[in-house]
């Protein structure tokens, strides 16, 4: 039973072992000469003027989180199915607990439809 | 050589090797690490001119640099160990082509392709770079206006040849060769000579 | 390939015109190789433009090219051209101004006719040292801002510049690209207030362009 794992056991050596066998040696090779131009950004031979700081649209962060949101409501009927699928006598109650479960995540859509938080612009 | 070179810019060899004096181990360490720099240049096309097209064309199918390893360019200095300057550089460019060469990690080589980047070529003049060796070193010279594919490939070779002669215990070699405090990479006298009219051009009467 | 009805279609019609409300301003006109050629003087050179231009029945409302050309002769020393165009007529017609190689070469800028001579204006004071009166912005935009070797296409200008190469290598290094960066090289944003009203506008009903 374990010795099915053998295998993966020593994939995982051996890619371990090979990344800091590289990393390893190419520290050790190579040679490492900082200089006050080298470290400063590429900008195609200019010297930098500003920083890359630049303000982003929050609107980002807000899709982001409404995704998070709803792709875990996704992933938690996924197991609901498996249990929905080896019970099936109990079919009516499973279904409208689920049921109750998206019309709760429905009122939140709604509310954010609303407020304009699916409009990009 | 001339070149100048600023105290305490690590002209030593990597502290891992200087006391070894060279044997097997070593001289196989200086093989593996030459073989796979030279079968892998990725090179920096800072082309210009007329002679990148000619590059272009070395890189394409009939002439294919990818026999060389070398089909993978990069161009972002960052990423590569091959700066090929081909085409002519005006003065206006010197500092651009100094800064990313200083901005190349070592180890880098550079390659001066075409007559305008080794000398200067036809355009003896106010605005041009008498060759890219008065701003930048230079490991390999390409003759020709332009030259043939055939000739940037056996410049390739023969620098994959000085590559593989390399140590990893060679002070000289991995040295960064900075502008000096005086704002210049080669002494004056250097640069006045190598700039010299040479040919029908001493015959110009219109010359500072 | 004429030009359309009720306007002149050739520049024969254009110089003449000039002669009639410029008489003193025109030193000469003559025609090399189908070309139309009318010298000005520098004093009247800008309304003689303005005329050109603006005129509906000459209507040279394209700038082809600027330049200055500077000869080895006592009597004709150095001019400075404009080659102008009518797009409707499709005529060309070429305009000089002589000037003395060793008074002051200055002239009335012309970017208040013709946009494009803005850049045109500034490569003419880089290359032959001509003073644009009323540019609002004459720096140097082929060599680096900085150069100081003098302008290069004068005859007294050497073909391998003044200075030795190692100077001139010095200088080149050390010249800084950046250092005199127009507003919209910068970045369009902090140039929005220099933008024109209507793209102004469109850019604020867009929304793009202003942050939330």
């Amino acid at each position: 039973m374990l010795q099915s794992y053998v295998p993966i056991v020593l994939l995982l050596i051996f890619v371990v072992a090979n990344a800091v066998l590289i990393l390893v040696a190419s520290g050790l090779l190579s040679s490492y000469r900082p200089t006050a131009v080298k470290l400063a950004a590429y900008e195609s031979g200019m010297p930098v003027i500003g920083d890359a700081r630049e303000r982003f649209s929050v609107k980002f962060y807000l899709v982001a989180m409404l995704f998070i949101i709803f792709d875990i409501e996704t992933i938690y009927m996924i197991p609901w199915a498996v249990a929905f699928q080896q019970m099936r006598s109990m079919g009516g109650v499973l279904f409208l607990e689920m049921l109750t479960f998206v019309l709760i995540l429905a009122v939140g859509y709604i509310y954010i439809w609303k407020r304009g938080a699916l409009q990009w612009d | 050589m001339g070149l100048i070179v600023p105290a305490g810019s690590g002209d030593h060899a990597d502290p891992t090797y200087e006391s070894v004096s060279p044997n097997w181990v070593t001289t196989r360490l200086d093989f593996l690490a030459n073989w796979s720099r030279a079968n892998s240049l990725w090179s920096m096309p800072f082309g210009t001119a007329c002679c990148a097209i000619e590059f272009m064309a070395t890189a394409a199918s009939r002439y294919d640099i990818s026999r060389f390893g070398m089909e993978r360019m990069s161009f972002s200095p960052r990423q590569a160990d091959l700066l090929i300057c081909a085409g002519r550089l005006p003065f206006k460019l010197a500092p651009v082509i100094r800064r990313i060469w200083d901005q190349m990690p070592q180890p880098k080589w550079s390659i001066s392709m075409g007559a305008c980047a080794s000398s200067g070529g036809i355009f003896d003049t106010y605005s041009m770079v008498q060759g890219i060796d008065t701003i930048i070193p230079v490991d390999v010279y390409v003759p020709g206006c332009p030259p043939r594919p055939e000739g940037l490939l056996y410049a390739i070779m023969l620098l994959q040849k000085k590559i593989r002669g390399e140590s990893l215990a060679d002070p000289t070699l991995r040295v960064e060769h900075m502008v000096g405090p005086d704002g210049l990479f080669r002494r004056p006298e250097e640069i006045d000579e190598v700039s010299e009219p040479f040919g029908n051009s001493v015959h110009q009467t219109r010359s500072a | 390939m004429t030009a359309p009805v009720g306007l002149p279609d050739d520049a024969a019609a254009s110089v003449a015109a000039v002669r009639e409300r410029f008489p003193s301003g025109v030193v000469r006109s003559h025609v090399v190789n189908h070309q139309t050629v009318l010298q000005v003087t520098p004093g009247e050179a800008h309304a003689i433009l303005a005329f050109l231009q603006q005129q509906p029945a000459h209507r040279f409302d394209y700038l082809t090219d600027l330049t200055c050309v500077e000869y080895r002769d006592a009597e004709r020393q150095f001019e400075v051209v404009y080659q102008l165009r009518s797009l409707a007529r499709r005529v060309d017609l070429r305009v000089k101004i002589g000037l003395d190689s060793d008074g002051p070469l200055e002239v009335r800028t012309v970017t208040d006719l013709w946009m494009g001579a803005e850049w045109l204006e500034r490569e003419a004071w880089d290359m032959f040292g001509v003073v644009f009166a009323g540019h609002g912005d004459l720096r140097r935009i082929l060599m680096w801002e900085t150069y100081s070797e003098g302008h290069p296409l004068r005859k007294s200008f050497p073909l391998r510049g003044h200075w030795s190469r190692a100077e001139q290598t010095r200088q080149a290094l050390n010249a800084n690209p950046e250092a005199h960066y127009s507003m919209e090289e910068l970045s369009i944003s902090e140039a929005y207030r220099e933008l024109p009203k209507d793209m102004q506008e469109r850019l604020a009903e867009s929304g793009r362009g202003s942050l939330p």
